[in-house]
Order: C-alpha cells, then structure tokens, then sequence
C-alpha cells in the first residue's frame, strides 16, 4: 500500500480526486454534446460524418465572430452562443441537402470518402474565412472566475458545461421517447425502408436529423470555444475523441454516446494524473479491448449487411 | 501493362536523369514513392476490398523506423531502411489483427482510429520523436545524395516493390484475396481462411506503405508528425481512385496525375490544394457514379451476400 501511494500520491488527496472527477465529467460533456450528434445521425441515416469535427470547429469560429460583431454588453455572450451553433444547423442541413442526400443509396465507404472530402473543405474555407492565426474568446463576466469545490479551485465556467449538457441529454430524452418527431426518428433506425412506405416524408426526417446532429456538435464547439484556443486543428482533436466514444458507446446509441463520454472524460482527467505522458494511449486501449469484446460497442446493435 | 510498354518505360525512366533537370528527378521521385505507397493501398482496396482510412500510420511509422536509428542510435542509413519496412509491417500487424475482425464501414473506422492512435504518439512523445518538430537532418550518404542518384536508388527500389506486389497479386494468395473480396462466405466454404488472408493482405500493404515512407524519409531529409495525420491517409485513397482501382497499375498512373497536380496548384496556391483535394473527391463521387470508381460499387451485391 504504501508503495501505491508513493507513486501515486494523490490517492490519499480526496478533494484533488473529486476535481478531477468533476474536470472529467465537464470534458464528458462536452463529447458527449458532439459525439451524439454523429451517433444520432448515423442511427438515422447510416452515415458516419467524418466531418462532424469540422463543424464542431466552425461553431467555435462562428461563436469568436459573433461575440467581437455583437455589443459588447453582458448578453452578447449569450446569444452569440445561441446563435452560432443555429449556423452549423444550417450550414449541416446546406450539406445534407446538396451532397449527402445523393449517396444515401450508394457504398457506404462512398459516404465515408465523400465526409472525408467534406473535412479538407471546410477546413479550408475556415483558414481562409478566419485566418491562420489562433483566436480565443473572453469567458462570460459572470463565469470568469473560479469558484471553491472541495477545498479546490474550479473554473466556474465547467459548471455552465455541467449544467447544459445533462439538460440537453434530458431533453434528447424527451424528445425521442415522448414526442411524435423522436418516434419517427427512432422508427427509421429501425426500418427507414417501413417507415418511407408508411407515409412518412423520410427525406425530410434525415435532413431535419442532420440539421439536429449539426446543431449538436455546433453547441459543443461554442460552448467549447472559451475554454481552448480556437484553432485550425480542433477538428481533428475532437474527431478522435469523438470517434472513441461512438465506437465504445455503440453507433447510433444514445445512452451508449453519454456513458462513453463520461467514461471517456474521466480517463481522461485521471489518465493524465497515472500516465502523464500516455494517456492518449489508454483511452485507445479502453476502445481496443471493447472493440474486441463487442464489436458494435457498449450499447450498440451488431454490425448488418 | 503489356512488354513493349514496359521496355519503353524502363529505357525512359533510365535515361531520364540524362536530359531532366534536378527539379523535374525529384518530382519524378516524388511520383514513385506515392505510386508505390497508393499501390501498397490498393492491394487492399482493389483486391481485397478492405478501405483502410488510416494507412498513413504505416507510411509515418516507415518514415519514423530509420530515422530514428539513424538520428538516436547513429546507424547508416541503408543499415536504417529495412527498418522502414519491418516497422511498418509489425505495426500492421498489430492493428490489422483487430481491423480485420471488422468489415466496410466498421473497417474503415477502426484503421482511421489507429492511424489516429499513431499519429498522436509521434505527436505527443516529444522526448523520442520531437513531435511537433520533427526530426530534421536524415540524408543518405554523400554518394546517394544528388537528386540523380537518389532517382535511380528510389526508382529501382520501387520497381523491385512493385515486381514484388505484382507476383502476389498473381499468386494463388493473390487470386483467393480476390475471392475473399468477390464473396467471403463463399470463400470460407471453399476452405479460404477469410481472416488469416485479410491480415496478410494487410500486413503485405502495410510492408510496402512503410517501404515507401522510408524511401520519402531520406528524400525529405527530415520526418514529421503530419506524415501521420489522416489527411496523409487520404492521399492513396484518391490516387487509387484517380489512376482506377481495378487495375494493378492503376495506382501509379493516378500518383502521375496526382503529384503532377499537387505540384501545379500547391505552387500557385498552396492554401488552396486541400479545397481543390476534397471538392474534387466530392465532385468525382456526387457526378461521376458509375465512373472509375464503378468498380467499387460494383461490388455491392457481394455485401448483400456477407449476410452472416
């Protein structure tokens, strides 16, 4: 035991462990706001969007842009983070309609390259829309500081994060479980082939799914945006976050999308107090022994031809 | 490519260095090692039928294998390069034995994640690999170093690669891979470990995707993290599509095109190349459905058919 702590002395320090218990679950969150998203859209659509990282990035630039071109009052902020995620919603639902919408019938792995394409293009359009240098966004006034957790300082801005994303799971919820729209949407992972020869628009419903995935992933990278430096490669960062947790969670499951972040979060934060230098490593372990386990992750169906 | 073809070929790419400027040797070298890298690629794609979307892993980790020893362990670098391989292909090996056990877009998933897996260990390991800076200064040795003698060494190490492919392609190993691709449950019932051919295919192109890093480590002079990012993955995904994944040579034709053209832009407008990269690869497959990339689809029916 005492060999244990010597190596790792902050097991005996309780409050160092629920910050980073608490940092963990805000870095949940915030891939469980993107990883949703790409899990919802390829339940409904069979598409994995490649590109989910590089809208979660124009939403963070979108959110820089609209704080500097909003008043400079205390709810420029607010709506800036209302508004710019409304963007990558339309800029997704732009994509559905002009591209995606004409490979649905097509090899998946046709899919697969047209998103990856997508990626070198929106990554482009945001250097040369926002330039190469690096931007960063003030924290609202009201969550600037720190607040005392445990005997320990906490941004207070990760509380915002704490707070909306839950909220937003509920709402999901909600949506999908008790409203007419979310028993369509849960109806065409099923079956959209049934579900089209029953009347239901399904053209619509994919392209009203994107949008919602787009929205997702937009919020996270706004809602990101104050926390990171707003740069060119934070698309590709939180795409392989984002791939993990979707691969162990279980494509197109939500539930298995909010266990595997907050799982994927924490060993994360934890990771980097055991490993410093690998964590990165361990949570591609974690995704290699589930992938051997069950293929189609935690919560997901297995694969179908 | 039938023999007068090839004759003709062989005597231009030997009197090359006669009549080209040094500029137009490296271009030339250039198209060889992504030629080779895009070959090694469609031994899976094209044959196989498995798309790999993280074969930069096995490129980078061909380029970083001898530079390292040449940098940390202070070996010569034709002692170095078999490293590039060796590397490369147990780093397939490795990762293969888990992507195999998926198939299509599962596949495809989990090679990108690998690649990605790589690509943040080079990046991060900042004490063994530099990271973010590289490793700068690995040349071959004086006699090897003009652009002339660096074409001849990487051209007719290519060829040897491709004569190498090309016999297994043609193998008995080759024509069951490609049985494997047409109808796997079939394959299984002839008696065709569907699996074990899959890994080999893999290991074989990860071999060859490492071969081809190495040769553009010491063409380079220097290796950095970017050779792993997936960006580099898509690089023989497109000069396979472009030069036809049906055909054996079909890769190398469409490295031709692609470094010609990567060339042409990337020097007017190098912000522009990967708009031009992805709007082309979106045009190609929104507009061009049933075009060279037909080949792919046409596989289609076969996926109904792995219905187990």
């Amino acid at each position: 035991m005492d060999f244990i702590t010597t190596l790792f002395p902050w097991l005996t320090n309780g409050s160092l462990i629920m910050i980073q218990v608490m940092s963990g679950l805000s870095v949940g969150m915030f891939l469980f706001l993107v990883s949703v998203g790409m899990s919802l859209i390829f339940g409904v659509t069979r598409v994995v969007n490649l590109a989910h990282g590089a809208l979660y990035m124009v939403g963070a630039y979108l959110l820089v842009s609209l704080v500097e071109f909003l008043p400079d009052r205390w709810w420029g902020f607010w709506l800036a983070l209302l508004l710019a995620p409304l963007g990558v919603a339309l800029l997704g639902g732009a994509i559905e309609v002009a591209l995606l919408r004409r490979v649905y019938h097509r090899d998946p792995l046709m899919q697969l390259i047209l998103t990856f394409g997508l990626i070198l293009v929106i990554g482009t359009l945001v250097l040369l829309v926002w330039g190469p240098d690096n931007k960063s966004v003030q924290r609202p006034e009201l969550l600037d500081g720190s607040v005392m957790l445990f005997g320990q300082f906490f941004p207070s801005y990760y509380l915002l994060v704490l707070v909306l994303a839950p909220l937003i799971a509920i709402g999901m919820w909600f949506v999908f479980y008790r409203t007419r729209w979310g028993m369509l949407i849960r109806a065409a992972t099923v079956d959209r082939e049934m579900l089209g020869a029953l009347g239901v628009n399904v053209a619509a419903l994919y392209t009203q799914v994107f949008m919602f995935g787009s929205w997702l992933a937009g919020f996270g990278g706004a809602l990101a945006a104050p926390t990171v430096a707003v740069a060119l490669g934070m698309d590709s960062d939180v795409l392989t976050n984002a791939f993990v947790v979707v691969v162990v969670g279980g494509l197109g499951s939500f539930a298995g999308s909010f266990i595997a972040a907050l799982l994927v979060g924490l060993l994360q934060s934890f990771g980097i107090l055991i490993f410093p230098s690998i964590s990165i490593v361990l949570l591609f372990l974690v995704m290699a022994i589930v992938l051997i386990v069950r293929p189609w992750g935690l919560l997901g169906r297995p694969e179908e031809h | 490519m039938t023999r007068p073809v090839l004759l003709v070929t062989v005597a231009v790419l030997i009197l090359a260095p006669l009549a080209l400027p040094p500029f137009y040797l490296q271009l030339l070298t250039q198209i060889a090692i992504a030629g080779l890298f895009a070959t090694a690629f469609n031994l899976l794609m094209g044959f196989g039928g498995m798309v790999s979307f993280g074969h930069a892993a096995y490129f980078a980790l061909g380029a970083y294998a001898p530079a390292l020893l040449v940098k940390q362990a202070g070996w010569p670098m034709l002692l170095a390069l078999p490293a590039a391989p060796l590397a490369a292909s147990i780093g397939a090996l490795v990762f293969g034995i888990f992507i195999v056990r998926l198939t299509a877009t599962y596949f495809a998933m989990l090679s990108l994640a690998f690649g990605q897996i790589v690509f943040t260990i080079i990046f991060k390991w900042k004490s063994l690999t530099g990271g973010d800076d590289g490793i700068l200064n690995i040349w071959p040795p004086d006699w090897l170093k003009s652009p002339a003698a660096y074409y001849y060494f990487t051209v007719a190490l290519v060829a040897l690669a491709l004569l190498a492919l090309h016999m297994i392609v043609e193998s008995p190993f080759g024509s069951a891979l490609k049985a494997v691709r047409e109808n796997p449950r079939r394959a299984r019932y002839i008696g065709i470990d569907v699996r074990r051919h899959q890994l080999m295919a893999f290991v074989i192109s990860g071999f060859f995707s490492g071969l081809a890093g190495g040769l553009f480590a010491f063409y380079n002079g220097s290796v950095f993290p970017d050779f792993a990012f997936f960006t580099k993955s898509f690089e023989p995904l497109v000069v396979a599509l472009l030069g036809g994944v049906g055909s054996f040579f079909g890769p190398l034709v469409g490295a031709f095109g692609y470094t010609l053209l990567e060339w042409l832009i990337s020097r007017q407008w190098p912000v522009y190349w990967p708009l031009f990269l992805g709007g082309a690869v979106i045009a190609v497959i929104i507009l061009l459905p049933n075009g060279f990339i037909g080949i792919l689809e046409g596989r289609r029916w076969t996926r109904l058919a792995r219905k187990d």
